[in-house]
């Protein structure tokens, strides 16, 4: 689908910095996989490429979703001043 | 006698020489045998997307800094023009070349330059300086002309992206906006096959 042209995928400059609208730009492409998904379309993906690569994408999420859940258990927290002594 | 003893010598070097054999110790010393390995440990190519991976904590920050445009952008005005007027800089970048157009509102061209154009040949086309200075170049073509407030649309990755930037606006051009205009398919037509390494 088309998107209207200057109003999706733009960044306006601000004080003359274009390196950090660059930057932000990329960022925001590269989270919503756009650019992964242009690299991929440059050549043909053969079947046991996608396969594998959707293998390895489900496995990579599986341990992600784990690994954050770890995280949130080791930082749980239930006092009445969250970071005692950082005040 | 003395003659004797040359053919002897001879004959003693011919003996020698049959079993000379040329070894070269190159192989032994070679680090990866296999071509591939080799490519793959190489450092990957830079692709010109500076910030794809960077993680930054943003998201409310953005919403009151006007960063991104809005119903009214269209109007709004920059240097005395509204946005939608504004003169277009499209700069079209892929990995051998890198190709700048510039064009008024409505996409009529006034003036073209590409990296080829400006006397690199060759694989110095898709290097970032060659894109640097086709962009100084017709960005000043632009300025002599009165173009001085445009916007950019950047289409491609290449070595090419970044620096065609900063080359505008090193030439002094005043870029309101940058837009990003690659042609991305989910469901696109099928591609060449894989290039072999």
């Amino acid at each position: 689908m088309r998107h209207a042209s200057f109003i999706a995928r733009t960044v306006f400059v601000q004080n003359n910095d274009v390196e950090a609208a660059c930057r932000l730009l990329n960022r925001i492409l590269g989270r919503e996989e756009i650019l992964d998904q242009f690299r991929r379309t440059r050549f043909f993906e053969k079947p046991f490429q996608f396969r594998r690569r959707i293998n390895f994408e489900k496995c990579k999420a599986i341990y992600n979703e784990d690994m954050d859940r770890k995280i949130q258990f080791v930082l749980r927290k239930n006092r009445l001043d969250p970071f005692p002594g950082c005040s | 006698m003395l003659l004797n003893k040359i053919t002897n010598i001879s004959k003693l070097c011919g003996l020698y020489l049959n079993k000379l054999k040329i070894s070269t110790s190159a192989t032994a010393f070679r680090e990866v045998e296999d071509r591939r390995l080799m490519l793959r440990s190489m450092p990957a190519l830079d692709e010109g997307t500076a910030g794809e991976k960077a993680i930054e904590i943003d998201s409310h920050l953005y919403e009151k800094s006007g960063l991104f445009p809005d119903l009214d952008t269209p109007n709004k005005l920059f240097n005395g023009i509204p946005y939608k007027e504004l003169p277009i800089f499209n700069v079209r970048v892929s990995k051998n070349n890198t190709i700048l157009t510039m064009s008024d509102s409505k996409g009529v061209i006034k003036l073209t330059r590409s990296c080829g154009i400006e006397g690199f040949k060759n694989t110095k086309k898709g290097t970032n300086i060659a894109a640097q200075a086709t962009a100084i170049s017709i960005a000043s073509r632009a300025l002599e002309k009165g173009f001085k407030t445009v916007r950019v649309r950047v289409r491609g990755l290449g070595p090419g992206r970044m620096s065609a930037i900063k080359g505008l606006q090193m030439a002094g051009l005043n870029i309101v906006s940058i837009t990003d205009s690659t042609r991305v398919s989910w469901n696109p037509p099928r591609p060449r096959k894989q290039r072999k390494l």
